[in-house]
């Protein structure tokens, strides 16, 4: 196996089953394991309405996505839009906002609602509304006169549970990605992201990535974001923290108010499962297992079409921003500490044109811009996940049209793309199928 | 239920499974090609990558480890292989055996609904569980268990995802549904959307047959008068008690089909036919894997650290420890009855005795354990009760180290998930 299909560096395993993305990195330390484990279990755990006779485990809500992380990442995996377009959603969900800055220079909550949607509450409570997502398909050629067709989605939301949406209501859809490789990418130097980033264009190659400028709840301070689709968390710990709140209703030392809006009072009359409901001890076995999944080793890495592949990847532009190789620093947790490893992303911001865009400003990131996303796993998401939808919110039905999807810094590749021929096409998506 | 029978062939060498459906099935589930153990063959590249469609690519399979010496695994293990797959016949027969006394308890309970009937049930579930968890030492390899274990045997589980639960009497599919159920469709909804929704298998019937287990003192106390025909929901749970209680009794006949001597295309024929190290290396990850992984890390560390009866492996009956002493003589049985044992000694008596010794002791340590599991979890963190719990932890950690020299000393790659 060539050392490049070691796509984790020391955390890749090389499984390719439906429990790929669910193993713990194999050069993590034995006294790990039990923490990982627990971890796993705090990620599966279905939390449930207070008080309930599991002290641990209570303080859903009131205003929630889903019960559990794993209901969205099942299998450790990737979330997908609702087959029948509406909502309450499995795997995928709504952030809001309106125009203008929030606290912290983040999004600005929509007032009566807040910064998320969340399509389930508990009783007594009403939801804040349900999703809506209807297509409308786009007909398009190849070079060579292959047609092909995309799907566009539009986004609304129904049966609004606190009053009138405002005019100005800005959605954002993301689903969940893969939980693979997360530590490594926590442990990439700041510096090194800097040092990538080109905001002007210096270089004059029409890339122009940039990094965000996010706020970090742990330290009460700004840093540059790398999480999320729109690099809105500088860590793990707040991304899980953040997620605990928005998606399932648990405050924690980070995130210590309930997620209810101001005008929401039936929300915040609801009994709580202690102060916080999700304790330091879970966030941080939590934050270990989150960033200490083993990544999948990349499949047939030496047969022709994927060699072809990986050359084209590079020949048409796709590795300007999806850069195939980082190396990590120094982290707490050694085993993803001083790595060199292949994640397929340089973790910037980049303007993906009008087509991709969610037109919902989220610190820094403008309502064009996207996080590069890391490539790594998506061959084994049909395996696991059992779809092969992509992209932000699911909306391109495999790699090609993905790779269509792509517009502003990515144009030219994209067009490089469409106008290279089939077995071209086949083989650039055979490269990424195997990763 | 629809009878399948799945064939399996090689691709290099990994076992692909296909299945057929013999009668058209209600609603059948497609399942996914799994196999947790599934390694990268590092000079065979290209299998699979190059297919078409949307299926992430088949890899390929193998514990052989390679040496530069021909001759240094010049051995052969084909009676450690024969006894191995009688031994595994044998043990989905007899599990598949208890399952079907237990599916006449319950036909008897649903017949004549009262705490006598419901009692024998209750009964027989315990007495067929030690045989089936005797078949855990044979998972975590891509045996046939694999693509099917989730609907036999999945915990913790959701209860209110079936009936209902204390604070929610009009919670679960049997209080809300109106589809008609049966076994294939309870399947079909099996973990889809989270992996706690668990509507099949032996936990489901542990719940059914005993409910919540809300006591510190004792199991569940489910009423016999759930099951009187005709009143409430009755009718409902008493279909899903019969469903999921023919499908469990059918996946294990299935199983035992798969291991059964000539039945032309099943999983034994190939088994047979592997490489032996190929199939010795399934051999000795299923036992590893369990030692050194499920059992001791899902089912006693997370118990332990959570605290939550929640986290009891069998909690609605009480009936954990009885679990923990069958897993472990599971991998005891594959030692010595597949063999194992003198091949090792054969080989490396210091090994051998080695884990004859770490088997021994990890009898001793999961004996002590106390029972009911859920009062060990409930227990101060200084407690003896706890100190034995963790005592029985490092035996399994010991036992699954041992079990490695056993794979180096046979030349097969051994892969723990979490370390």
């Amino acid at each position: 196996m060539p050392v490049t299909a070691a796509l984790g560096g020391a955390t890749t395993r090389p499984i390719a089953a439906q429990n790929a993305f669910s193993f713990a990195a194999p050069n993590a330390p034995r006294e790990h394991q039990r923490i990982f484990s627990f971890g796993n279990r705090l990620f599966n755990t279905n939390w449930v309405m207070a008080p309930a006779s599991v002290k641990a485990f209570d303080g859903l809500g009131p205003l929630f996505n889903r019960v559990s992380c794993s209901g969205c990442h099942t299998k450790d995996g990737r979330g997908q839009p609702p087959a029948d377009g509406h909502g309450p959603m499995e795997s995928m969900l709504l952030r809001i906002s309106v125009p203008g800055e929030g606290p912290h220079g983040g999004p600005r909550p929509v007032p009566g609602y807040g910064d998320q949607l969340s399509e389930r509450s508990n009783h007594d409570v009403a939801t804040e509304g349900v999703a809506r997502i209807t297509y409308t398909e786009i007909a398009g050629y190849y070079g060579d006169g292959e047609a092909f067709s995309l799907r566009k989605p539009d986004y609304a939301i129904e049966q609004p549970g606190y009053g009138p949406l405002p005019a100005d209501l800005l959605i954002s859809p993301r689903v969940a990605p893969q939980m693979i490789g997360l530590g490594l990418l926590e442990a990439v130097p700041d510096a090194t992201l800097t040092a990538l980033a080109d905001p002007g264009d210096a270089d004059g190659d029409g890339i122009s990535g940039r990094t965000n400028r996010v706020w970090n709840a742990e330290t009460q301070a700004p840093a540059i974001g790398r999480f999320g689709w729109k690099a809105g968390q500088p860590t793990l710990r707040n991304q899980n923290a953040g997620a605990a709140l928005g998606d399932i209703g648990l405050t924690s030392s980070l995130r210590s108010a309930e997620n209810c809006d101001a005008a929401q009072a039936a929300c915040a009359a609801q009994f709580n499962g202690g102060a916080p409901e999700l304790t330091d001890v879970f966030l941080d076995k939590l934050t270990l297992y989150s960033a200490t999944l083993s990544v999948p080793a990349q499949r047939g890495a030496d047969s022709p079409a994927v060699m072809e592949g990986a050359a084209l990847f590079r020949g048409l532009g796709c590795s300007s921003c999806h850069m195939p190789t980082l190396q990590s620093g120094g982290h707490p947790l050694p085993e993803v500490s001083h790595q060199t490893f292949h994640p397929y992303t340089d973790l910037l911001l980049h303007d993906m044109g009008e087509g991709l865009a969610d037109n919902r400003p989220d610190f820094a990131a403008s309502g064009l811009e996207w996080r590069t996303p890391p490539l790594w796993g998506l061959g084994l998401v049909p395996q696991v996940n059992g779809h092969g939808f992509l992209l932000h919110d699911g909306r391109a039905r495999g790699f090609a049209e993905a790779i269509l999807w792509h517009g502003g810094e990515a144009e030219t590749a994209r067009e490089a793309f469409r106008n290279t021929s089939k077995d071209q096409r086949d083989a650039l998506i055979a490269f990424l199928k195997s990763l | 239920m629809a009878k399948t029978l799945k064939t399996w062939t090689a691709v290099g060498i990994a076992l692909v499974g296909t299945t057929q459906i013999l009668e058209a099935a209600p609603s059948a589930r497609v399942i996914l090609p799994h196999n947790p153990a599934f390694i990268l063959s590092d000079g065979e590249g290209g299998e699979g990558a190059s297919e078409g469609g949307e299926g992430g690519g088949q890899a390929v399979s193998s514990y052989k480890l390679d040496s530069t010496d021909p001759t240094a695994f010049a051995f052969d293990a084909k009676p450690q292989i024969e006894a191995y797959a009688t031994l595994v016949h044998q043990s989905y027969a007899d599990a598949a055996t208890g399952a079907d006394k237990m599916a006449a308890a319950i036909d008897a309970l649903l017949d004549k609904p009262l705490p006598e009937t419901l009692a024998a049930a209750r009964a027989a579930w315990v007495a067929a569980r030690p045989a089936y968890l005797e078949t855990e030492a044979y998972r975590f390899y891509d045996g046939p268990i694999e693509a099917i274990e989730g609907d036999i045997n999945s915990w913790p589980m959701n209860e209110a995802y079936i009936d209902y639960v204390e604070g929610n009497p009009k919670a679960g599919i049997i209080n809300n549904g109106t589809e008609t159920i049966t076994g294939a469709g309870l399947a079909a909804i099996n973990q889809k959307s989270d992996e706690a929704d668990v509507t099949t298998g032996w936990h489901a019937i542990e719940f059914l047959l005993w409910g919540q287990d809300l006591s510190t003192t004792g199991p569940g106390n489910r009423p016999s008068t759930d099951y009187i025909a005709g009143e409430g929901n009755n009718d409902r749970r008493r279909a899903y008690l019969k469903a999921v209680t023919e499908k469990l009794v059918g996946d294990l006949q299935s199983l035992e089909q798969q291991w059964a001597p000539s039945v032309a295309g099943n999983y034994r024929e190939v088994f047979e036919k592997l490489d032996q190290r190929e199939a010795l290396g399934r051999m000795v990850n299923g036992m590893a894997i369990l030692a050194g992984f499920e059992f001791m890390s899902e089912r006693l560390g997370v118990a332990l650290d959570s605290g939550d009866q929640e986290d009891e492996h069998s909690c609605f009956s009480d009936t954990t420890k009885q679990d923990f002493v069958h897993d472990l003589a599971g991998i005891k049985r594959v030692w010595e009855e597949a063999k194992l044992a003198g091949l090792v000694k054969s080989r490396n008596a210091a090994v051998a005795s080695e884990v004859d010794g770490l088997l021994v002791d990890a009898e001793a340590k999961i004996g002590a354990l106390g029972d009911p599991w859920d009062a060990v979890l409930r227990a101060d963190a200084a407690s003896s009760e706890r100190k034995a719990a963790e005592e029985a932890m490092a035996s399994l950690q010991a036992l699954a180290d041992g079990l490695k020299k056993v794979g180096s000393t046979l030349g097969v790659l051994v892969l723990i998930p979490t370390e």
